[in-house]
């Protein structure tokens, strides 16, 4: 029904305000719990993956203890890196971004991710002796705390990279992660504090790198299959 | 500092929004300062049309004025043609000799051009009617229109009612999207008159105690807008005004975005002129609603709207340049994945949503005021979706006039 003329003295509703006020208060609280409740669900997720993670990591160990006994036939060619896993960097990377998110939570999801790269590219090595193979990788190593101009683009170049040469495998590291294992991986390889780095057959690379200079730097690229379609995971976490 | 200011304006936006409704609320379950509407109250009437170039409309608008369901000796009515320089003079005359036994009570004036203020001070020198009208040239007035206004001036303390306005046929994607946004005007002048708060008296169809009008000085030129200038003149002088949504209008607007830019720029820097001019009321306590929270809350509207569409622009603009370097470093991946891990549910997420979905319980809201149905017009999804991108664009033409005082044009 259409309302009556409507006319009213104007003076001061305090009570209306008050209302409004507290309601208005009560849908801004409801939107950080609503939010608070996302992030957590997220975290939650993760934290599955990191219990596979953790499965991952035993497997690897016993597959080290296999391999001493076993010939490269019982060994899978695969990366031991599962497909579940892999777009676990991108959401690290997206969690990164978000307000509300528990930093220390985040950071260990991170320190166990960067372990079972660790992990898994010993194994490749180990592999890759006994069986007498060549793996191609590249070791990439980024920061986040703002004093890298060029990692995010980097990041962008690996991820064509990776979407060109779906067999080629890009570990990712968080230079300032403060893992011990990481550590003692970037004093190996001699990975100055210069970022973004890009180590390629044991040799570091510094600055910004676009994926032809790569492939030059690289040959044996032209040795993997390329890919027939186009793929968009990712390994690195930015 | 830019950041600092998102969420203390996004809790002010939403905490104007839920106190329109709550006032709109508590309205329907309290007693209004108005219990009965008398049947019988039809004192003389002066319904004034200025016009300039308006010769399209201005027969229309002069029919529609003569159809009033009135009675006759009461109605007299006013064509001021403002110095037009098309046939809008000899349109009005050549409807006269048309319609010659209305000729008694139309009075047609011609003056050089003045604005349309001094349009409407000629017909109030003019006048012995009790209640002096304004009716723009564009506009189409339903014919029970004054028969719905009229009785609520029995109550002595209201000097102005203001009508429920409507866009007239809209055709254009522009007018559509005017057409759902003249909905939540229609809220709000519905409820700022609730609260005795209503600071614009429109030119389509407002009526005015003469007396009042007259003992305020009549009208001003109110940098291009006449009907905030003297709607915060009434405000100021303590009376009251009043909105009957039934008194129905229909009113031409702006058919492109060009016009429509040139209209919106007009308001928003007559409004944001007449602001400073009528400072005093602002904040002030002694003007109730209207100076604690009206009032503060249309200017800190304007701000917050070019403070949302910049952090949009930037927002946008910083996700087409990373996307631009995606696509440059790494080339185009068509391969598109949903993943619901990705959808943004951060606070502010949140609240947008929310300061969205209580725009459009105030359009419906405003519609079910309008005209007793609760559905808002089909377009409005577009409303939502452009109008908060497009509306500011008039705001920064408008404010950096306002600053520079560069003044407007009507046309």
């Amino acid at each position: 029904m259409p309302q009556d003329p409507v006319v009213n003295t104007r003076s001061a509703r305090w009570s209306s305000y008050l209302m409004a006020f507290a309601i208005t208060a009560l849908i801004f609280a409801t939107a950080l719990y609503v939010s608070n409740y996302f992030n957590n669900r997220r975290i939650a997720d993760i934290q599955s993956t990191q219990d596979k993670i953790s499965i991952d990591i035993l497997s690897l160990e016993t597959q080290f203890e296999l391999l001493a006994q076993h010939s490269c036939r019982d060994i899978s060619e695969n990366s031991v890196l599962s497909t579940e896993i892999q777009p676990l960097a991108q959401r690290l990377s997206y969690l990164e971004t978000q307000s509300n998110v528990n930093q220390d939570e985040l950071s260990q999801l991170k320190r166990y991710y960067s372990l079972l790269q660790i992990k898994d590219l010993l194994l490749m090595q180990h592999v890759a002796a006994k069986c007498k193979l060549k793996p191609v990788f590249i070791l990439y190593f980024y920061s986040n705390k703002g004093d890298c101009e060029d990692c995010e683009e980097q990041g962008y170049v690996l991820t064509g990279l990776s979407e060109k040469y779906p067999q080629l495998r890009i570990y990712s590291f968080d230079y300032n992660l403060g893992l011990s294992a990481l550590r003692t991986m970037i004093d190996i390889n001699n990975v100055q504090d210069n970022l973004p780095a890009l180590v390629i057959n044991d040799r570091p690379y510094y600055g910004l790198h676009d994926i032809e200079e790569i492939e030059k730097i690289l040959p044996q690229l032209a040795m993997l299959k390329k890919a027939t379609s186009t793929r968009s995971t990712t390994t690195q976490s930015r | 500092m830019f950041e600092i200011l998102m969420y203390p304006l996004l809790f002010l936006t939403l905490f104007f929004e839920v106190f329109l409704l709550v006032s709109f609320l508590e309205r329907r379950f309290s007693r209004p300062l108005i219990t009965a509407i008398p049947d019988q109250y039809i004192p003389s009437v002066a319904i004034v049309i200025p016009c300039y170039d308006e010769e399209c409309t201005v027969a229309a608008t002069l029919a529609s004025t003569l159809a009033l369901e009135y009675p006759r000796e009461k109605l007299s009515v006013f064509v001021v043609d403002d110095g037009s320089t098309d046939a809008t003079l000899a349109n009005v005359r050549a409807y006269m000799a048309n319609h010659s036994s209305e000729n008694d009570r139309v009075h047609i004036i011609a003056k050089e051009n003045g604005g349309k203020h001094t349009a409407m001070n000629v017909a109030l020198a003019e006048t012995h009617a009790k209640f002096i009208g304004c009716l723009d040239a564009d506009s189409i007035v339903a014919s029970d229109g004054l028969k719905k206004v009229m009785p609520i001036f029995a109550h002595q303390a209201i000097a102005a009612v203001t009508p429920g306005i409507h866009v007239r046929e809209p055709s254009t994607l522009w007018q559509h999207l005017q057409n759902v946004e003249y909905r939540l005007s229609v809220f709000n002048r519905f409820i700022f008159a609730g609260l005795g708060s209503a600071f614009i008296t429109p030119g389509p169809f407002s009526i005015f105690r003469t007396n009042v009008v007259r003992e305020l000085g009549g009208w001003r030129y109110g940098h291009s807008t006449e009907d905030m200038e003297m709607a915060l003149r009434i405000q100021e002088a303590g009376h009251l005004i009043a909105n009957a949504p039934q008194a129905v209008v229909h009113t031409a607007t702006p058919s492109t975005l060009r016009r429509l830019f040139r209209q919106r720029v007009r308001w928003t820097y007559g409004w944001l002129r007449n602001a400073v001019d009528y400072k005093h009321m602002f904040g002030n306590w002694r003007y109730g609603n209207l100076g604690i929270i009206i009032l503060p809350a249309a200017i800190i509207s304007i701000f917050s709207g070019m403070y949302f569409f910049t952090r949009i622009v930037l927002m946008g603009l910083n996700g087409a340049y990373s996307m631009y370097e995606r696509y440059y470093y790494a080339g185009f991946h068509s391969k598109f994945n949903f993943d619901p891990f990705y959808i943004n549910t951060s606070a502010l997420w949140v609240l947008v949503w929310v300061s969205i979905i209580m725009i459009l319980v105030l359009i419906s809201v405003g519609s079910s005021v309008g005209t007793g149905r609760r559905t808002p017009p089909a377009s409005t999804p577009l409303f939502l979706l452009f109008y908060s991108l497009l509306a500011p664009l008039w705001l920064f033409a408008a404010v950096f006039r306002a600053i520079f005082k560069t003044g407007v044009r009507w046309r």
